[in-house]
């Protein structure tokens, strides 16, 4: 059955010299696409590339950053219940401030009063805070879901102020992946940017072969990736499998047996089906199988010189830089989206442990910070040398609150989001989202303003914000910003200025 | 703020086979097996349609049984059969191997499970288990219990115990296992200080998962609206006093004199045993700065009732106990529960997308039967919905995709596999080299979140969303995993009948000789798995091209390879992947 692919792969070849030949197009409508289809015709300059790193279960963003003046860290700590000591204070969630000149300590480049503008990096992300000692590292300050600026007098006015169903997971990361809060849609930000980057000819594949999507997701499923045209293409951390008792994705000479299952398979999934869930799983199945024909001889010969940790967001990182090489090197794309995720951030308890563990949240963080230092420098200069056109950006459904249960923290709402790549302008803190709030958040309970009497804080800038920032950056066209991001233009500035 | 109004139910008579057994009975008659029942299937595919949805796959034995006594009394003898157990077993192979000086891992009590899938005679209640499961999530992918094997392996069986009981107890049951405390942290949650609050995941996960979800529901699952917006069923001041209920809570050995709320669980019994609470119930010896359970308000609030679900009040100064009793009779009370339980059984069962109606006439049976779950599955399986698939045509989207595991267990059940013989640890292994939550992103008690594998409104991009359908099993079929599961159903076929030289001992060896009696007959050889795979629903095109594999590109083949390679890409393929 591969001899069909074949066949098809010649009549577009010899499709394309008609076209240069002249009036095809007359007879075959098609044609007209293939101009933006073919390679090397893609009106987006360059290849630029982001990676989202979701950090699922809620990551407890206010001891990722935490301010060092005397003053602010006093109330921080006193929020969060006093310094944790496992023999002392077992329920205690403050981070100890560390002594002048620890290198953990950062300064805000937003920020010129030395008073204020002092902060450290949780000790767990010592190589992220060298990077973003370099400017390359930015750290979004009190970002949340919102369907428009408010304060707490506009929460406590009307539900219609509010995101639906605050605090809960599944709902909260579905509204970080559609960067929206009015409707519950299939849709993501990042797939229907891909949709417009679809249009403006991001796909610099030659159509009618199997198609890398611009979407890929080394974490399965999920809504971020999903526009209206582009679905995500699934691969494994560990890469591509071939399919047993089959050929992948032609024969051995010989091989018969193979051969015979290998046509019947491709005739099932050739086949059309009036069941949806037939239809479906054939379309899911029939692209793993083209996908794995177009890939993996590339994949397989693609290697790094960068060592990642062996942990699964080192694994899912990993993946995503040999991608990006493979396919700057082949020409794939000028424009992808990637998306990984970590979890294990719902830390109700276990938030600390006495002697250190990989789940505590000191222990998620460090993974944290191996797993996106080593492709930091993996996308440097003496390896897939593309820093500057890749952007990792952290997402997670919320923050948690600053008051202890004893053991960990609970389900809050705005949180701190980090960017990292050569184009970011990094070095600062960006937590001004022209709103009713501003700032890095006041820490006290029930301040009147932004916090709750757990300390949860309505954020400054919204989600939408954050994202279209990023879209405009991925030169998604200008016009389709207010489409993706409908509520948008309630905000005070939909470019935030980070990247 | 709280809708309360609840919409009468539409009686419906006549879309049910039978009227559902009277609450919590399922005393069964006495079937005359020389009379043809009057719901019997009208065919061996009809039965074997029915025990794919209702067991963990078709038997001949299933076949015949079913033909011979009818729905109902097929159905009434399940929920008759006492609940095939994992924990002894697994604390005997568990003991066994630390003994022999063996690692032990969860591998113990999946390998249990799946022996248990494959050859449980109470088939219903176990794939009943097996969907609470899906509800009423527990995981090993959680460093909190990760290391409780057969405390796992006991919550397993709380589940095939429970589940042809009253949700009411199913909900204690689970609230009080201290595996579940310990996955959603009610274990240990302590009452209010002056500078923490109590944790407030299972208050929060009890509700969004467990019973009634996040928004105001109709009988038929259709949302109730206030202005044309969905009305919340809760918000953070219900879960900030719903975590209060749920404190205090330690394992039953926790000693009191001297007093040590950190005790305990110091055997695997009273590691699943039911969480003991100390509340003012342990008042002496206690004083009430040692009691744990939030009494009356700790945070400062005394006298303060807790304001739960559907602004009602759980006095204070009540007992531990009663403050639970209270809260979970609140929470099973109230109108969404049935509807929203009843929708992701019927999915689990019969198909993503039920209509409104057999919801609705599922949620009536739930509710007259005062959450009788017996009565439920029930109506579920005998509902017009289930039994009667509509015509195909295009744009279909009744059934499910079957569940990756169900499409092992199935393969399995219908070819007679032979699990091998126990180990020197009293061990029967079943798992082969498959990793199951990694290749088919499922595996029992090991989902990623309590979000489940899958959500119950997941929509696949394409037909599914532009349709505004859902389809849960397709959140885990993508191009990684339809490759990493068919590999491992390769393992469980090409390397695994009787009779291959050096069989592997790790896994069931299936029985080909169903199919190796057809070699020279390619035909018969299809038909046989149309019948025993696909309830006879195989089309003629997919028909054709096994008959063609077998006849042509198989033709040199030995009769086992035939045999092994129509099941193979049977299961691969996309009928066989539907459940219609």
């Amino acid at each position: 059955m591969s001899h069909n692919r074949n066949s098809r792969r010649q009549f577009l070849r010899n499709l394309t010299c008609l076209a240069a030949s002249g009036s095809a197009a007359a007879f075959i409508p098609q044609l007209r696409m293939m101009a933006t289809a073919l390679a090397g015709t893609s009106s987006l300059a360059g290849y630029k590339a982001l990676v989202c790193v979701y950090l699922a279960g809620g990551n407890d963003a206010w001891n990722m950053l935490v301010p060092h003046d005397g003053s602010r860290y006093s109330t921080y700590s006193t929020s969060r219940g006093g310094v944790y000591n496992a023999a002392s204070n077992p329920g205690g969630l403050a981070l100890a401030n560390p002594a002048t000149g620890n290198a953990q300590i950062i300064t805000d480049g937003n920020d010129g009063n030395g008073a204020t503008n002092q902060y450290f990096l949780h000790p767990s992300l010592t190589n992220l805070a060298s990077i973003y000692n370099q400017q390359k590292l930015a750290l979004l300050v009190n970002a949340g879901t919102l369907v428009a600026p408010i304060n707490m007098a506009d929460y406590n006015a009307s539900a219609a102020n509010r995101p639906p169903q605050l605090f809960s997971h599944a709902d909260q990361e579905n509204l970080w992946h559609q960067a929206n809060t009015t409707a519950n849609s299939s849709l993501g930000w990042g797939g229907q940017c891909a949709d417009n980057l679809l249009t403006n000819g991001a796909n610099t594949q030659p159509i009618g072969q199997p198609n890398l999507s611009l979407c890929v997701s080394i974490a399965g499923a999920n809504r971020f990736e999903v526009g209206s045209s582009v679905v995500p293409y699934q691969i494994s951390s560990s890469g591509l499998t071939a399919l047993k008792g089959v050929c992948n994705p032609t024969c051995n000479m010989g091989a018969n047996n193979a051969n015979a299952r290998d046509a019947a398979l491709n005739a099932l999934l050739a086949d059309t089906y009036a069941n949806d869930f037939a239809g479906e799983y054939k379309n899911v199945f029939q692209r793993g199988r083209d996908l794995y024909g177009l890939l993996n001889t590339g994949l397989t010969g693609t290697t790094l010189t960068t060592a990642f940790p062996g942990t699964s967001l080192g694994a899912q990182l990993q993946m995503v830089a040999k991608m990006i090489k493979l396919s700057k090197a082949r020409g794939y794309a000028s424009r992808q989206i990637y998306y990984v995720r970590f979890g294990g951030f719902d830390l109700h308890s276990g938030m600390f442990s006495a002697n250190g563990s990989p789940n505590d949240h000191a222990g998620l963080l460090t993974q944290v910070d191996q797993a996106l230092n080593a492709f930091w420098n993996c996308m440097g200069p003496t390896d897939v040398n593309a820093q500057s056109e890749v952007t990792a950006f952290t997402a997670s459904e919320f923050a948690r609150t600053l008051q202890s249960n004893g053991a960990g923290s609970d389900h809050a709402w705005g949180g701190v989001q980090m960017a990292m790549g050569g184009a970011v302008h990094g070095g600062k803190l960006y937590s001004n989202g022209l709103g009713k709030i501003s700032g890095f958040p006041d820490q006290a309970f029930n301040d009147g303003v932004m916090t709750f009497s757990r300390g949860q804080c309505i954020p400054g800038i919204s989600v939408d914000q954050y994202a279209a920032t990023l879209a405009q950056w991925m030169d998604v066209s200008p016009g389709n910003i207010s489409t993706i991001f409908p509520n948008l233009g309630n905000f005070g500035t939909s470019n935030l200025g980070f990247v | 703020m709280q809708a309360f109004g609840k919409v009468m139910a539409v009686i419906l008579t006549a879309t049910v086979f039978a009227p559902a057994a009277g609450a919590s009975v399922h005393d069964h008659l006495f079937a005359n097996t020389f009379d043809i029942p009057a719901d019997a299937p009208t065919s061996a595919n009809d039965a074997a349609r029915f025990l794919t949805q209702a067991t963990f796959g078709p038997t001949q034995a299933d076949i015949t049984h079913l033909t011979a006594v009818g729905y109902n009394e097929w159905i009434d003898e399940q929920l008759g059969k006492p609940a095939t157990l994992s924990e002894p077993t697994v604390e005997a192979v568990v003991n066994a191997r630390t003994t022999g000086g063996q690692t032990v891992g969860q591998s113990q009590r999946r390998q249990r499970w799946f022996w248990q899938a494959a050859y449980a005679p109470d088939q219903l209640r176990q794939r009943m288990a097996w969907a609470l499961s899906q509800i009423f999530v527990v995981s090993d992918a959680s460093s909190a219990i990760n290391q409780d094997i057969v405390p796992m392996a006991a919550y397993q069986d709380l589940l095939a115990r429970d589940a042809f009981g009253f949700y009411r107890s199913l909900l204690g049951d689970v609230t009080y296992n201290p595996t579940m405390g310990r996955y959603l942290n009610a274990f240990r949650n302590l009452k209010p200080s002056s500078s923490t609050s109590p944790d407030e995941n299972y208050a929060r996960e009890v509700m969004q998962l467990f019973s009634v979800g996040l928004i105001e529901l109709n009988l038929d699952h259709s949302p109730m609206l206030n202005g044309g917006l969905p009305i919340p069923t809760y918000d953070q001041t219900t879960i900030t006093h719903t975590a209060k209920v749920f404190t205090g809570f330690t394992y039953s050995d926790a000693t009191t004199n001297p007093v040590r709320f950190y005790s305990g669980g110091l055997s695997f019994a009273t590691q699943y045993a039911p969480m003991a609470c100390w509340g003012t119930e342990l008042v002496p010896p206690l004083t009430m700065s040692q009691t744990q359970h939030d009494v009356s308000g700790d945070d400062g609030t005394t006298g303060t009732p807790k304001t739960v679900l559907g602004n009602q009040k759980i006095p204070s100064n009540q007992t531990c106990a009663l403050d639970l009793s209270d809260e979970l009779d609140i929470i099973s009370a109230h109108q969404n529960v049935a509807p929203f339980i009843s929708r992701q059984l019927i999915q689990r069962f019969v198909t993503s997308n039920p209509s409104p109606a057999y919801i609705q006439r599922v949620a009536t049976v739930f509710e007259s039967g005062t959450g009788d779950l017996g009565d439920v599955i029930k109506a579920i399986l005998l509902d017009t919905e289930a039994r009667t698939p509509p015509v195909l045509n295009n744009g279909d989207s009744y059934g499910k995709l079957r569940e990756p595991i169900l499409r092992l267990t199935a393969m399995w059940r219908a070819f007679n596999a032979q699990a091998p013989v126990a180990d020197q640890y009293g061990e029967i292994k079943m798992l082969g080299t498959t990793n199951f939550e990694g290749s088919y992103g499922q595996g029992p008690l090991e989902s990623p979140t309590v979000f489940n594998f899958y959500l119950p409104d997941y929509q696949q991009p394409g037909t599914f969303a532009t349709n505004n359908l859902y389809s849960p099993e397709l959140q885990i079929t993508n191009e990684s995993t339809t490759y990493t599961t068919a590999n491992s159903y390769y393992s469980f076929t090409s390397n695994a009948y009787l009779g291959m030289p050096t069989p592997p001992t790790d896994r069931p060896l299936i029985d080909l000789s169903a199919l190796t009696v057809y070699a020279s007959n390619p035909a018969a050889l299809i038909a046989t798995i149309n019948a025993d795979m696909l309830y006879g629903s195989m089309s003629s095109t997919m028909q054709s091209s096994l008959i063609g594999m077998i006849q042509f590109g198989l033709n040199g083949a030995t009769p086992a390879e035939k045999a092994w390679s129509a099941i193979y890409v049977t299961l691969l393929s996309p009928e066989y992947t539907t459940q219609r």
